[in-house]
């Protein structure tokens, strides 16, 4: 933990409201450009030792995930039904965030993505926009990122992604035997598999031990600081600066707004539970895409009747959600997928929107089995088996190390009725709303899946799967999401977007608002090489800016 | 493969031996009256029978069961009293004269779960019995690992590629 350097009535450069992938980055960069940041994290600042190999705590006791029984979240598909409580937005709650539990797949947005509305043109119902930068604006930061953290992967090796200024700093991780069965399948059917390009060291780096292929990697914590998240490369950087005092457990309930119209500190409860307002010249909320626009809505002024930087009432609006299906393969021999990270193989050959399809979207597949011992016997039988006793027993027995799986990463429409908002009524353990989600998939959204989905059993199939099904619980309209997206969007039209192009906030000058909520288009997942390269973007922007007065 | 006695395994092996040295001193449930735990244990012996192998039963997952009720979990305790209730009701519906679900034989069992395998109870129980059997053994029902051996997870801290057969055949390292 850093030792306490600020006050609170001493006013600091910058309070950065959350310490997850991109605010990492942004007390990072900010601090090293000599500025004083503190950073106010709700979640805690665990070590190395407390990531432990514990299914029960990780996957069923939220031990590094908001709380639902702390934090609870109501949610309804649409305005016309009433909100129940029902979990449906999970997030990394920790220094660190999510970029400690993630995956890791660490996927550029391509520069299509950047311009899909001029080349595929509107889609009735959604509200599909291009971004106000492109792919070009963002390669450095791309670039950045993925040195600065430590990114594994083959430069070049997708056929599909965009021009790159430099190769990864680190090769692939080495191949699991689920990569080799969709490399084979994949280019036996004319396709473009590719080593994934991953946020895990496959080599010492900057201090850093390479991974030792334990195997709980996807929504663990990395105890071997292997895993490139914010907490692992970045953290101990700004902590080093001597400028940057990283506050965990405490708990953002206002960002509060000064007559002028500006920002000047936030509000928040502290692990004892006392309300402590700090003071700063500028904050940047990187709280993620539904806690920020769920923080900006709860801090109403007088100067902001609805919220918090919603003077156009867009705040929380054109909700994105992570969307795509699993489909598995049960094979002859043992694959062994609970070894080493998830993620070794995949291909962007279905990913761009191609109107011959009738709908917008498509998706990145990428080879994997993401299941625990506990979380596959629970819901990783094909479910035209028995799920309990004697012959369940033994098929389980038998399927755990056989079966690897292809998951398929779809596209999310804009849709304005899809939003962020605070509960009427349910409030969590601190006294505040609840934050409501509502969610429903635009047809298209689904219309990807199915489409996606006959290519997964297609691989599956020609890489000689004994049995190939699809994780019905991953089909259908989404109701959970780990990826939050689009809440606060990125453009230049004030009356259109939340913040501008450098994360901005149109209507406050000293408040910017930097991680998923501004994303204009979600691609195909994977966003948090976007979330970061934008963060990396928006630091270099508001330390110039400050620079020269004009913050 | 490496074998490397990590800080984490001695963990993991001083967990196991507190279990052992739990069950076998008469250990007190948290939660759970004896007659509760009896009849929780036979459903969950059925949902994962002792047969080649150990199952529910002997791992002792009702010790895993009673923690989570106790602690993390108590909020689930309301499902288990009404559903058990419930389930008493059906027994005596299907099974006329029986006295509880732990005496019934295991084919009355089996029929017994089957007619209420829908009710948010029986999923209840079956997700505390899975996770108990394939959790971490220091909650109790994972007894000498006997989950994790059932699938053929051989525990370790760290592994050395090749993980499967066809990453190892890819690499010309199957013996044929």
């Amino acid at each position: 933990m850093s030792d306490a350097k600020y006050r609170p009535n001493e006013a600091v450069d910058f309070i950065v409201v959350g310490a997850g992938a991109a605010g990492g980055v942004v007390a990072k960069e900010l601090s090293a450009a000599g500025f004083s940041v503190v950073v106010l994290e709700q979640g805690p600042w665990h070590q190395t030792k407390d990531f432990m190999h514990d299914e029960v705590a990780v996957m069923y006791r939220s031990a590094f995930t908001n709380d639902f029984k702390k934090q609870p979240n109501t949610f309804r598909k649409t305005a016309a039904e009433p909100a129940k409580i029902q979990p449906a937005v999970e997030y990394g709650r920790m220094v660190g965030g999510g970029s400690v539990h993630y995956t890791s797949n660490y996927w550029r947005f391509h520069p299509e993505d950047f311009r899909e509305r001029s080349a595929f043109g509107a889609v009735p119902g959604a509200d599909l926009r291009d971004w106000p930068i492109t792919y070009d604006d963002l390669e450095p930061y791309y670039t950045k990122a993925e040195w600065d953290l430590g990114i594994s992967g083959l430069g070049g090796s997708n056929p599909f992604d965009g021009p790159r200024s430099k190769p990864y700093p680190l090769p692939p991780m080495p191949v699991k035997s689920s990569g080799v069965l969709f490399e084979r399948a994949a280019k036996k059917l004319g396709l473009h598999p590719f080593p994934a390009p991953m946020a895990v060291i496959s080599q010492p780096y900057r201090g850093r031990a390479a991974c030792s292929h334990c195997g709980f990697c996807e929504a663990f914590g990395c105890e071997m600081n292997a895993k490139s998240s914010t907490l692992a490369a970045l953290v101990p950087l700004a902590v080093k600066t001597g400028r940057c005092e990283i506050r965990p457990n405490s708990y953002v309930r206002k960002i509060e707004v000064g007559k002028n119209g500006r920002v000047q500190g936030a509000i928040y409860f502290d692990g004892q539970g006392r309300e402590i307002f700090q003071r700063a010249k500028a904050v940047v909320v990187s709280a993620n895409g539904a806690e920020t626009p769920r923080l900006l809505l709860m801090s109403k002024s007088k100067q902001f009747p609805h919220g918090l930087a919603n003077s156009n009432g867009n705040v929380g609006k054109y909700l994105m959600f992570d969307n795509g299906a699993m489909a598995m393969g049960y094979f002859e021999h043992p694959l062994n997928e609970y070894k080493s990270i998830v993620v070794t193989r995949v291909l962007h050959d279905y990913y761009r929107s191609d109107p011959k399809r009738g709908f917008y979207g498509g998706g990145g597949l990428d080879a994997r089995f993401d299941y625990y011992p506990a979380g596959f016997a629970l819901a990783g039988m094909p479910a035209d088996m028995p799920q309990w006793g004697g012959e369940w027993k033994r098929a389980v027995g038998q399927y755990y190390t056989h079966v690897g799986g292809v998951l398929a990463h779809a596209s999310s429409l804009s849709v304005e009725r899809n939003n962020i908002s605070l509960d009427d009524t349910v409030k969590d353990a601190w006294g505040l709303p609840a934050m409501r989600v509502t969610f429903k998939n635009h047809p298209d959204d689904l219309k990807a899946v199915d489409f996606l989905i006959e290519k997964q059993k297609e691989i599956l199939e020609t890489a000689g799967a004994k049995k190939v099904w699809v994780d019905l619980s991953t089909t259908g309209d989404v109701t959970y999401s780990r990826h939050l997206m689009g809440t606060c969007r990125m453009g230049d039209d004030p009356r259109t977007s939340v913040v501008d192009q450098w994360n901005r906030a149109h209507d406050v000058r000293n408040l910017f608002l930097v991680d998923g909520s501004s994303l204009v288009t979600c691609a195909r997942q994977q966003p948090t090489a976007t979330i970061q390269a934008l963060a990396y973007r928006a630091a270099d922007y508001i330390g110039q800016a400050a620079r020269r007065g004009e913050i | 493969m490496q074998l490397i006695f990590t800080r984490r395994d001695w963990m993991l092996a001083a967990a196991c031996w507190a279990e052992a040295l739990r069950a076998q001193t008469t250990a007190k449930f948290a939660w759970f009256d004896p007659a509760t735990a009896a009849e929780i244990k036979a459903i969950a012996a059925q949902i994962i029978p002792d047969d080649d192998t150990p199952g529910a039963d002997r791992a002792g997952v009702i010790w895993f069961i009673d923690g989570a009720l106790a602690g993390y979990d108590r909020d689930k305790r309301e499902i288990y009293t009404r559903g058990l209730a419930e389930a008493q009701a059906k027994r005596t519906q299907l099974f006329p004269g029986s006295m509880s679900i732990a005496g019934l034989s295991g084919a009355q069992q089996i029929q017994l779960l089957k007619a209420i395998e829908q009710t948010e109870f029986f999923q209840e129980v079956r997700r505390h019995t899975i996770l108990g059997f394939f959790g971490h053994p220091k909650y109790g029902g994972n007894r000498d690992q006997a989950g994790w051996k059932l699938i053929g997870v051989q525990y370790s801290a760290r592994y050395e590629p090749p993980f499967g057969y066809y990453d190892a055949e890819a690499n010309g390292r199957n013996s044929k």
